[in-house]
């Protein structure tokens, strides 16, 4: 293993306060707007979020969750279907502006996933993407609004981001591959 | 299908030095060498002193893997032809048996059209003779017209033509007074009746054995009560047939593929009573059991559990190949045959070899054909039993060859019928008759599949497995049945 | 053909094995979770606890897609799911099809009735046409018990049990179980006394039940006349520890005390075949109604796989009764039938042997 890590607890923690800060600004505030988080770890992400607009704006803009199995475009080549983990947005969508939120920017297929999904829920008046690490790659014309930290990769590498609520730290790393996990 | 060398020409030279021989005639079993020349059995040398007497199994241990013993006979086979030479023809059915060990087979009558005339029987034994194999064919003719279980058939002229016995076997004789007239005219021939036994009401539809496997597969059972009931009736019928009639009639009931532990207990009983009744077990019905319906495929000896409670599950369940009639009972059955062949309540191990077509084969299970391509993998069953200690080697070469011929030559002193005695089909370990001979290593394995079986019938639970006791050869009136030899000099 | 050892190391956790070109490489290694390994699902008694858990959360997500305005997700967009049924049924197989196109699956419906199978095809160049034709998937629905091992036997893709002879009827137990679940005070099945009431010998929905519920640890009781149980002794004798069966003749018996109670179709045919002198004496003797329901706990639900005969085995009072389950059933049918539909079209053939837990 050669795990090097990219962002130390403080990095994810000014990481996440600076994105909350932009969000905001980008919008013009916080009326009609709402944070849903992939699963898995952009869901605590959302809410660290949603706990940040709320500390320097005195509001707390709804938060859902967003589960893009059913919408991605390679089950096919799962061996196995991945475990669903539930979506549950507790809001109206239509006319809101919504900002996704995820751990890490790739190609840009769970974006993709994270669109259609939302859509099928109703018409949101705009959607961004918020994500904590970019580390190129694109497959889709996809970008992000709010980034983190911009980590230059090569394919065989693998960004963890590491969340305390399932991982017991807050952290991001960078690794290689072992050569079974590359997969054709 | 491989071709078999040789099979036809006579056995010029043939040396065994050192062997395990067992002449089921004589009783004796032992250590010893065989020599054939020019289709006779000029010498047989038993080794040491004259040990090796009846029952005793003294140099089991250093036992030599190559076992000599007179060639087999099977009182049950279905051979299809006529009329479903797609599944198999008598000559591809002889090869099988030349394969299986077996120099003598008894082909069921159930064919399209039934044999149920002396034509029938005369073509039967005309197409056996031009299949050029040696292995003899003996011909059952139908107890009743068409098998159709409502007049009798031409008992009298087919007996003439050659025929051994009758039965309707694939289906009882359901109509009871029937079955009592021709238990009585078949006696007055010298014939036995071969009887399926079963009860026709308490089987209809039935798939598999009624007990906790069909239970749980949700299969239309098959009850034990079906074929003892039928079992019962039988031997009623054949008391009341020695008592009430003629005394020049020899009334011999056979039942055949007995299954259930219930079945033997019947016959055990009537046997004490002196009634002439005898029968057979198969081998399928031996070594496997009603797990196997499940995908089970240990032998019923190593049974323990279910699929569903700490047993196991090798394959997948409903396996159509599982299916035959009467079912694949418990292992406790298994082992109440076994126990019958060992104390002579049994006295034959008969393979009711029944070849099918994948098409009749590869459907729905409860509509699959029931029955199983089987006389090539007999003594493979047998010798696991025998490798298990259920049942002593000598007494498995017996009721695979003395036990079989007895049944046939029960009724030996009937005066029609070009018979032959039970010492012609069974000649036994002796010098100067014309070879009829089983040589087997019983250490070497083989595998059952359809490159290596001659029947056309690949119907069997058992391909792709591995067996121990491989036929080395079946030589038959002197000639070569079946072949897998290193032979010293060429041959002719 | 040596049965597969069902060990934790066989189930690798399905996001590990997730392709690296999708963002969700989710490799932690804390992540053992369970994922689904099944190719076909023929019969429910391979499955375990853990399997049963993932298809009951699977479709919980699946009620959530239900609960949507357009309750459609592209999931199996290009997939190919043909549903063949040999015996007439509308419940089953419209909730198949409704399940199907909900996942945006492309359906095909053969009714054998209308196919070449009256003209005598078999069923193995039925199952080889249908493959020919594109499917992906099988549903199917056969008079014969075990035919869908044949099915799967000769086809390359994904087999599902809709209901085989008196064998099976995986989704229905599935189902019965879910609603159980979502019904049952604290969503508990472990520990009830679920009783399984009516012609239990000729019955798949009761023999997957028998295996689903005893599988979660449910006290399960079956009851009916004894010429409707024929062979359930021996069954519940052979159950292993841990699995709890009751048979019994006794209708008192079996409702006393019962969190549930299902009652099951009686045919006509039954008395034709001397199992019963008549459908009078059954409802008389076992019929589930307002009076004897009474030996059941005041909350017991009463649930039927339908369809049902009211005023046989179910009086009409009950049918409606509001611990009436029995349009849940109908409604969790679609979600359970999705979530199959949705597990069996990710999992890869390495299903060789069987292993029963």
């Amino acid at each position: 293993m050669t795990a090097r890590q990219i962002m130390t607890a403080d990095d994810v923690r000014r990481a996440v306060v600076r994105i909350s800060h932009e969000i905001v600004e980008k919008h013009g505030g916080t009326d009609r707007l709402a944070i849903v988080g992939v699963q898995r770890r952009g869901v605590p992400l959302a809410r660290r979020v949603v706990d940040a607009i709320e500390e320097h704006e005195g509001v707390r803009p709804p938060i859902g969750a967003l589960d893009i199995t059913f919408y991605r475009d390679d089950l096919s080549m799962v061996a196995h279907q991945p475990i669903v983990k539930g979506t549950d947005l507790p809001f109206d969508v239509n006319g809101l502006t919504i900002v996704i939120v995820d751990d890490v920017l790739y190609t840009g297929r769970t974006a993709r996933a994270a669109m259609d999904a939302l859509m099928d829920f109703g018409r949101p008046s705009a959607i961004r993407l918020a994500v904590l690490v970019d580390r190129g790659h694109r497959e889709l014309p996809i970008r992000a609004d709010h980034v983190g930290k911009n980590v230059p990769t090569s394919r065989d590498e693998v960004i963890r981001v590491h969340v305390t609520e399932f991982d017991g730290a807050d952290e991001v790393v960078i690794d290689r591959l072992a050569v079974a996990e590359v997969r054709a | 299908m491989p071709e078999t060398p040789f099979v036809g020409q006579r056995a010029e030279v043939l040396e065994l030095d050192d062997a395990w021989l067992v002449d089921p005639v004589s009783g004796r079993e032992g250590r010893g060498s065989v020599r054939v020349q020019d289709g006779v059995l000029v010498s047989v040398e038993w080794a040491g002193d004259a040990s090796g007497s009846e029952g005793s199994d003294a140099g089991t241990a250093e036992r030599p893997s190559i076992l000599v013993a007179p060639a087999f006979v099977d009182i049950h086979v279905h051979l299809r032809q006529p009329g479903r030479e797609d599944a198999e023809t008598i000559a591809s059915g002889l090869a099988a048996a030349a394969h299986g060990g077996y120099g003598t087979v008894c082909a069921m009558a159930n064919t399209t059209p039934a044999i149920d005339t002396a034509g029938l029987v005369e073509d039967e034994l005309a197409t056996a003779r031009r299949s050029g194999s040696p292995v003899r064919l003996l011909p059952y003719g139908t107890i009743t017209a068409g098998r159709r279980g409502e007049t009798l058939s031409h008992m009298g002229e087919m007996a003439d033509a050659g025929a051994v016995g009758f039965s309707d076997d694939g289906s009882p004789v359901a109509d009871a007074s029937l079955f009592r007239n021709a238990l009585a005219y078949a006696g007055s021939l010298g014939r036995m009746l071969v009887e399926h036994a079963e009860e026709p009401s308490l089987v209809k539809g039935a798939e598999a054995n009624e007990g906790l496997v069909a239970t749980i597969l949700g299969l239309r059972g098959w009850p034990a009560a079906g074929e003892e009931g039928a079992v019962a009736r039988d031997i009623a019928i054949l008391a009341e047939v020695v008592a009430s009639y003629p005394g020049t009639a020899t009334p011999h009931l056979h039942l055949t593929h007995l299954s259930t532990a219930g079945s033997v207990e019947l016959v055990r009983r009537a046997k004490a009573a002196g009634l002439p009744v005898t029968c057979d077990v198969t081998p399928h019905h031996l070594a496997f059991h009603d797990g196997w319906v499940a995908g089970d495929r240990r032998f019923a000896w190593e049974a323990a559990g279910t699929p569903w409670s700490g047993g196991t599950a090798d394959a997948l369940p409903f396996d159509q190949s599982t299916r035959v009639n009467p079912p694949l009972r418990t292992p406790a059955d298994a082992l109440a045959l076994w126990a019958g062949l060992a104390d002579g309540t049994v006295d034959a191990i008969a393979t009711d070899h029944a070849p099918h077509t994948q098409v009749d084969k590869l459907v729905e299970f409860g509509d699959a054909l029931p029955g199983i391509s089987g006389i090539e993998t007999a003594w493979s069953l047998v010798q696991a039993g025998v490798d298990a200690g259920l049942l002593p080697l000598a007494r498995a070469v017996d009721v695979l060859t003395t036990g079989p011929a007895r049944v046939l030559g029960r009724s030996a002193s009937a005066p029609s019928g070009r018979r032959r005695s039970r010492e012609a089909l069974v000649p036994g370990l002796v010098e100067g008759v014309p070879a009829t001979l089983v040589l087997i290593d019983t250490a070497d394995t083989w595998e059952i599949a359809p490159e290596t079986l001659r029947s056309k019938g690949h119907n069997t639970p058992l391909l792709g497995r591995r067996l121990r006791g491989r036929v080395l050869a079946t030589i038959v009136d002197g000639r070569f049945a079946y072949a897998d030899l290193e032979v010293p000099e060429p041959i002719a | 053909m040596s049965a597969m050892p069902r060990t934790s190391a066989d189930r690798a956790p399905a996001a590990d094995r997730a392709p690296a070109e999708h963002e969700h490489v989710e490799a932690g290694a804390a992540q053992a979770e369970h994922g689904w390994t099944h190719r076909h699902l023929l019969d429910v008694d391979v499955l375990s606890a853990a399997d049963i858990d993932l298809a009951m959360q699977t479709a919980d997500e699946m009620k959530e897609i239900l609960g949507r305005p357009i309750p459609k997700v592209p999931t199996l967009r290009g997939t190919q799911v043909t549903i063949l049924f040999y015996e007439a049924s509308t419940r089953t197989r419209v909730s198949f099809e409704v399940a199907a196109k909900n996942l945006s699956a492309d359906v095909v419906n053969i009714a054998a009735s209308s196919s070449s199978v009256v003209k005598g095809e078999s069923l193995v160049d039925t199952i080889r046409t249908i493959e020919a034709l594109g499917a992906d998937m099988i549903v199917m629905r056969h008079g014969r018990s075990g035919a869908p091992y044949l099915a799967a036997q000769v086809f390359s893709g994904h087999v599902l049990n809709g209901g085989d002879g008196w064998h099976a009827h995986p989704t229905q137990a599935l189902l019965d179980l879910y609603t159980l679940r979502d019904r049952l005070p604290g969503g508990r099945v472990a520990g009830r006394k679920i009783v399984i009431l009516g012609d239990i010998l000729h019955s798949r929905v009761a023999r997957s039940n028998v295996w689903t519920l005893t599988t979660m640890g449910a006290d399960v009781w079956v009851c009916g006349p004894s010429t409707l149980l024929r062979g359930f002794d021996r069954w519940a004798a052979s159950m292993p520890a841990g699995r709890r069966l009751t048979v019994t003749t006794d209708l008192r018996a079996a409702l006393r005390g019962a969190h549930a109670v299902m009652a099951l179709r009686l045919q006509q045919e039954r008395m034709a075949g001397g199992l019963l002198p008549s459908l009078r004496e059954y409802s008389m003797r076992y019929g589930l109604t307002a009076e004897t329901l009474r030996w059941a706990r005041a909350d017991a639900l009463v649930m039927h796989p339908g369809p049902m005969n009211e005023g046989v085995e179910i009086g009409p009072e009950i049918a409606d009764f509001e611990r009436s389950v029995v349009t849940d059933q109908v409604a969790n049918g679609v979600a359970i039938r999705m979530a199959l539909l949705y597990l069996l079209a990710g999992s890869g053939p390495i299903e060789e042997g069987r292993n029963r837990a």
